[in-house]
């Protein structure tokens, strides 16, 4: 490999890696009711609804979270990549995009209708599945 | 003009300027508000209660009904005339909200003081229904799709004073559907048409809103300055 392009693939994973959250801690009071936990998906058996998922975590959740979903430091934001967030229940996610979680800046997206945030459920979990090149706005 | 930043996950604060065009008058500068809306409750519940203060200082050119108390504007006189007269107003309200599934429904209980006059107090009212014209987000790039449409009925008006005993009489009310339109990820279009209930309303009021989010504005501002955030 060249050394220009060895410099600009270091450059270029300097800059992704900047711009990730892999020191994301969870706060350990944000936790959601047993009854929210249970739920199950109900777009569980509709894996192609991902596709509107992924549009609209761009449009309401990318600013905070990055195109990939790996978080940003800056803003303290969670790497959805993790383990620690892929582990929880499709119910979870739910309740945590609906309600946030105020107190550590993340805003509540009740008006986002039901079942696109579920579809928002949707997409996170290709993040775990594929990894970046799932979020890729460009494909 | 509306600027508003929301300066944690709970309150937002906003500054709205004003101006008036009359055809065949003039157009003036008409004064500003300050606003701010407060979500006291951390968690989402079946009603969501947010407070909100408005501090306006307006003169009486100013004929946009942003929220509808007592009658309407000075529709007559001209710009000239109404300028000179000067209102300061401090508005507060209720605002509860619920999203039941696909629909959302709020209410808006409204208490203006007239700082600059003693007209007591003059309350309002506005209560409105709407959900999505799609409930699934198609996985499209596309303007005109569905989920991008909003559409609903808004009811609002006024419930008289402390003055008058809190009668209705004299007071203006209206019934408005509703359309908003996600232009984009960042733009957002409402228009909304008001027709007049009583012999207080105007026939017709047309209420135009378009609405452009600034992503990382806070960030944006700091680096201006040199702040590191």
């Amino acid at each position: 490999m060249k050394p220009a392009r060895v410099v600009l693939v270091v450059f270029l994973t300097s800059i992704f890696a900047a711009g990730q959250n892999p020191s994301y801690r969870q706060d350990p009071q944000w936790i959601a009711p047993a009854t929210a936990i249970a739920k199950a998906n109900p777009l569980a058996e509709k894996p192609e609804t991902a596709a509107g998922g992924k549009k609209l975590f761009l449009r309401n959740c990318a600013e905070c979270h990055g195109p990939n979903g790996a978080g940003m430091e800056k803003k303290h934001s969670a790497d959805l990549q993790l383990p620690l967030v892929q582990q929880q229940s499709d119910g979870t996610l739910f309740w945590k995009i609906t309600n946030g979680n105020a107190p550590k800046g993340m805003p509540s997206f009740s008006r986002i209708p039901e079942l696109q945030r579920w579809q928002l459920v949707l997409f996170l979990r290709t993040l775990k599945a594929t990894g970046p090149d799932a979020a890729d706005p460009a494909k | 003009m509306e600027v508003e930043y929301g300066l944690t996950a709970q309150w937002t604060t906003e500054l709205y300027l004003e101006t008036s065009s009359v055809w065949g008058d003039s157009t003036v500068f008409t004064g500003w508000r300050f606003e701010n809306r407060y979500k006291p409750l951390k968690r989402e519940h079946w009603i969501n209660p947010v407070l909100y203060l408005e501090y306006e200082n307006l003169n009486e050119a100013s004929r946009i009904q942003k929220e509808i108390e007592g009658g309407g504007p000075d529709l007559i006189s001209s710009n000239r005339e109404l300028r000179g007269e000067h209102a300061h107003e401090l508005e507060t309200k209720l605002i509860l909200s619920s999203d039941v599934h696909d629909w959302n429904i709020s209410e808006n209980f409204i208490a203006t003081k007239n700082l600059s006059e003693s007209e007591g107090m003059e309350f309002g009212y506005a209560f409105g229904v709407s959900r999505p014209i799609a409930r699934l987000a198609s996985g499209a790039n596309c303007r005109f799709c569905r989920e991008n449409f909003i559409a609903g009925i808004e009811m609002y008006g006024g419930l008289g004073s402390t003055l008058d005993g809190f009668s209705a009489r004299g007071t203006a009310h209206y019934i408005a559907p509703v359309v908003s339109w996600a232009v984009s990820d960042n733009a957002t279009l409402r228009l909304s048409t008001g027709f007049g209930l009583t012999d207080q309303s105007n026939p017709v009021l047309l209420r135009i809103g378009y609405s452009y989010e600034l992503a990382a504005f806070g960030s944006r501002v700091s680096r201006l300055f040199g702040v590191k955030r």
